[in-house]
């Protein structure tokens, strides 16, 4: 899951380097601004588009919006870029203030959902344009242009006109455009969702490469929660203008806060539970079925009811009861591939979803088959 | 034996096939095609005829250009056209970004601002300019008052006043026609720009601008195509000086002696008219008629021109020079200074098109004998003048009469073939739709001397219905852009998933299309029989001493004498429209999102 940690370690060593340079825009020192959002809010009439939202962005992070519709991932961007202004609080971008600073005297880039490359121009007059406005001149533009273009692979597109091109060119295009400037900041507005799903996941892994060239920070907003786990140093996910939770990939996805990110990122099992017994930080628990089992837990968790997420890919199954099992039924086994989801039912009635790995022994089970299932108190995580 | 089994089975299909042939929609599209045939194509190739019978067939012709005043006419009237066409564009896109950019209440009453005076008569419109700059109007009273003139002068009957009567009359066209491609605009595009670094007017200048610029050539052409055929607002404001072609066709229309050198003259008017038609259409596609997109769904047309090399060379050093620093020049301006020219301009053209019809509306109040703002006192008598005087009650129930029956045969041919355009894949449905909304190009003073004729030869000059079914050639092509919008907006799965769940084919057509497109038919209906309501030109050639309509009693009036009870009419006509709009304005509103 996620990068390599001796990269990442890298990555970051190289960015405080390059931090202690100065001097503007020139090629090749790109690096990231910091970005500071202090109690930001957006109404709209009564409603709390971005309610009270606080976010540290370090130089050069990947971060991503994380949230369902709705949820004010696009309005806080919207903040950061300047298309609309706060109703209270600041954002600071490299420690100043930019709520006086228009769009564009940010030096952002940015890539819109919409892709919105100007049809007027072409493929090379896009990417120029940002350069043209920032008063480039002809040869540096046309040498800086070329050099995107490759990076890109769009350079035989050059002379062509956006719609001309199929959508994945044209995100790479708005990709281009948003980076020749080599921007402290990009800003990316879903910019996957009107793509397929196999374009989807081969410009993913472009941006997260490009990201490491460029070392811009990049506030990158989705409502798919498997393009924030794969791409993202840390995410910050979003649900009611609040953020609910941010860290890291792997944090989010094993130590959700809350009921609500247990269950938007990835799938889960959200088990209701008593707390028998605690002895440091393993908690002794029995769920409705009358299952006894370990979890793993933080300091914090009283003893009581509470909620144990289960992801249906730690769970172990086995046809025989095995020591300290507890028996489902079957109601539905879906042969996915390299993955065989079965839905089943505790005795409680509790259903419980399970994702197993194809193997060469493992029949698909029938619905109504009886299975036997575990799961070790590592693989639970004890909800506040 | 085999060769009878092969008769039967090739028989069936035949059949079928017939069956099929009669239920095809395309059928449809018949009685609107005929009756424009009959009304319509005919007349004006008769016109054609007539224009070419002299002793060889250009003679009148030539005799049109060899005359210096109809020469000297017809360059005038292309002036006169570019200008206005001009000032409406240089007016009116301010205005389209005005509406774009206002919101909620302020959005509401600046589109009505302009979609008002759209439906009011252009009579009325140019009766209130009259009043307006009259020698005891207010714009007088005003300079006078204020000590820029000693007195009250004569401030109509010039260029000016033709320029600007017929601006203010056509600006709600070009501001429509450009709100439209404005709208159209992907609003991420100047965010776009925005982002990367433009400042707001270098993103509108470089952006926005280019790609609106359809929609002003349409805007454009369009009003100067209904410019060269101007005939009520050069007459009523103009002076000697001021003649446009079309004026001369009425003013011959009377004489005998003229017959084949008038038809010449409406012949010439009606080529100038086609050809721009054609060349525009050429460039923008002949949707821009009707503001409309095309019907069959094309690939969108490849922008090769962008495509073609332009930044070596002569051209690219003047970029350099110029037009990149100038564009970043406007990029430092602050985005106030674009808001506020909006504002200005778009102001200065809701106050030309709201303030004559308010002070219409006052005067039509006054208490004074005869024309004069502010009115010395406030009374009714103009209105119970005209609610007693039973010429002005009869002229209002004949235009009444008219006008419901335009309105009839307009919505029933032009739902028929509207159903009939969208709903059958017969080909060629663009010549086809282009056809039928043709009679909203041809000037209608040509239509009307056309149609002189054929009434003549029917006896139809003077009948009601024939009044009615000419005023329903301009109605026609109303009905049939508003009903083939809303047909298409009826999502065709809903028919099919009523007819997979067993509703025949006039019941899907009950329970399905006719509640989507009701509101639709009830704004097609209000705007035919507004068209004729309103039609002022066909009936000056076919009207009779009998059968005078509202519009012509109007007109006989202005000619003569300038009353309050003028004034009574139009205030009650934009209550008709207002009350109108108001019926119609869900429709307004969706057509305008879709749009």
């Amino acid at each position: 899951m996620g990068e390599p940690a001796a990269l990442r370690a890298m990555r970051s060593g190289d960015a405080n380097v390059r931090t202690s340079r100065t001097g503007r825009l020139r090629e090749g020192d790109a690096i990231g601004s910091s970005i500071a959002v202090r109690e930001a809010v957006k109404r709209y009439g009564s409603f709390h588009a971005v309610d009270r939202i606080s976010i540290d962005i370090e130089p050069g992070e990947f971060i991503t919006l994380l949230g369902p519709s709705g949820s004010g991932k696009t309005t806080l961007l919207n903040l950061v870029a300047g298309f609309q202004s706060l109703d209270s609080g600041e954002i600071l971008v490299d420690g100043k203030p930019v709520h006086n600073v228009p769009t564009h005297k940010r030096g952002f880039g940015m890539v819109f959902q919409s892709y919105a490359l100007f049809p007027n121009m072409t493929v090379s007059q896009n990417v120029a344009f940002p350069l043209r406005m920032a008063g480039v001149d002809r040869a540096t533009t046309e040498r800086r242009v070329a050099e995107t273009l490759e990076i890109m692979r769009l350079t035989e597109h050059a002379t062509k006109s956006p719609s001309q091109m199929s959508g994945g060119q044209q995100q790479r295009v708005a990709i281009a455009r948003a980076i020749v400037k080599r921007p402290k900041v990009v800003l990316m507005d879903e910019p996957l969702s009107a793509l397929d799903r196999r374009l989807r996941e081969s410009i993913q892994i472009e941006i997260r490469d490009l990201h490491q060239t460029i070392g811009s920070t990049i506030l990158f907003v989705t409502h798919d929660q498997g393009e924030a786990l794969t791409m993202s140093d840390r995410i910050a996910v979003l649900n009611a203008g609040r953020i609910v939770q941010i860290g890291r990939p792997l944090d989010i996805y094993r130590h959700p806060t809350d009921r609500f990110v247990a269950s938007f990122v990835g799938e889960s099992n959200l088990i209701e539970a008593d707390i028998l017994q605690k002895r440091g930080s393993t908690l002794t628990m029995k769920n409705r079925a009358g299952y006894v089992f370990c979890a793993e837990s933080r300091d914090t968790i009283d003893v009581g009811r509470a909620t144990v997420l289960v992801r249906p890919e730690r769970i172990a199954v086995s046809n025989e009861p095995t020591a300290n099992s507890v028996p489902v039924s079957v109601t539905s086994a879906i042969f996915l591939g390299e993955i065989l989801r079965i839905e089943a039912r505790m005795e409680s009635g509790e259903p419980l979803l399970i994702r197993c790995t194809d193997m060469a022994n493992r029949p698909q089970p029938a619905v109504g088959d009886r299975l036997h299932v575990s799961w070790d108190a590592a693989d639970c995580w004890v909800l506040a | 034996m085999t060769s009878a089994s092969i008769g039967i089975h090739a028989d069936r299909p035949a059949n079928l096939d017939l069956v099929r042939r009669l239920k095809d929609p395309a059928l449809l599209l018949l009685p609107a095609l005929a009756f424009l045939s009959f009304i319509y194509v005919l007349p004006l190739i008769d016109l054609i005829r007539i224009s070419v019978s002299g002793p060889s067939w250009s003679s009148y012709f030539e005799r049109v250009f060899a005359i210096p005043l109809y020469w000297d006419s017809l360059v005038r009237t292309m002036q006169i056209s570019v200008t206005v066409a001009g000032l409406c564009l240089l007016f009116g896109y301010p205005t389209a970004l005005l509406i774009h950019r206002s919101r909620g209440m302020a959005q509401v009453l600046i589109a009505t601002a302009i979609v008002l005076p759209y439906f009011i008569a252009i009579l009325i419109r140019t009766y209130a300019w009259m009043v307006l700059l009259g020698r005891n109007g207010p714009v007088n009273k005003l300079l006078v008052s204020l000590g820029i003139l000693s007195e009250p002068v004569q401030l109509l009957f010039n260029r000016g006043t033709v320029l600007l009567g017929m601006t203010a009359v056509l600006l709600p066209l070009m501001v429509l026609t450009i709100y439209s491609s404005v709208a159209r605009l992907d609003q991420s595009l100047p965010r776009a720009a925005l982002a990367s670094g433009a400042g707001p007017i270098a993103a509108f200048w470089r952006v926005s601008f280019p790609l609106t610029l359809p929609g002003m050539g349409a805007g454009f052409l369009l009003v100067f195509v209904a410019a060269i055929g101007f005939f009520i607002t050069p007459t009523l404001l103009g002076g000697p000086g001021d003649q446009m072609f079309a004026m001369h066709i009425t003013q011959q229309a009377d004489s005998v002696t003229s017959e084949g050198f008038l038809q010449a003259l409406g012949v010439v008017l009606l080529t100038i008219t086609l050809a721009v038609v054609a060349v525009a259409g050429r460039f923008l596609g002949f949707e821009f008629i009707w503001g409309g997109r095309k019907l069959t769904e094309n690939a969108p047309i490849p922008t090769d021109r962008y495509a073609k090399a332009r930044h070596h060379g002569l051209g690219a050093s003047a970029a350099d020079l110029i037009g990149w620093p100038i564009l970043r020049l406007f990029g430092r301006l602050p985005a106030s200074c674009g808001t506020w020219s909006v504002r200005v301009m778009g102001g200065i053209v809701i106050a030309i098109l709201i303030l004559p019809i308010i002070v219409v509306m006052i005067i039509s109040f006054s208490n004074a004998s005869y024309l004069t703002f502010p009115p010395p006192g406030f009374s009714l008598r103009w209105y119970e003048q005209f609610f007693s005087d039973s010429n002005w009650m009869r002229a209002f129930w004949t235009s009444l009469i008219v006008a419901a029956m335009s309105a009839g045969i307009a919505i029933m041919l032009g739902a028929s073939a509207a159903l009939g355009i969208v709903r059958s894949s017969i080909r060629g449905k663009s010549a086809i739709m282009l056809f039928l909304v043709s009679p909203i190009i041809v000037p209608p003073v040509v239509l009307g001397l056309s149609l002189y004729s054929l009434f003549l030869r029917f006896d139809l000059v003077g009948s009601v219905f024939g009044l009615a079914a000419a005023h329903a050639i301009g109605g026609l092509p109303i009905v049939v852009v508003i009903l083939s919008a809303s047909l298409q907006g009826v999502d065709a799965r809903l028919e099919q998933a009523a007819s997979v769940h067993g509703a025949s084919a006039l019941t899907v057509f009950r329970l399905v299309t006719m509640p989507a497109i009701m509101p639709g038919l009830a704004a097609a209906t209000f705007f035919a029989f507004l068209h004729s309501f309103d039609e002022l030109v066909l009936t000056l050639f076919l009207s009779s001493v009998q059968l005078k309509t509202l519009p012509l009693m109007l007109w006989g009036d202005i000619n003569y004498r300038l009353n309050p009870v003028l004034a009574v009419v139009s205030t009650l006509e934009v209550l008709l429209v207002i009350a109108g709009l108001v019926l119609v304005r869900p429709v307004l509103a969706t057509s305008r999102k879709a749009a």
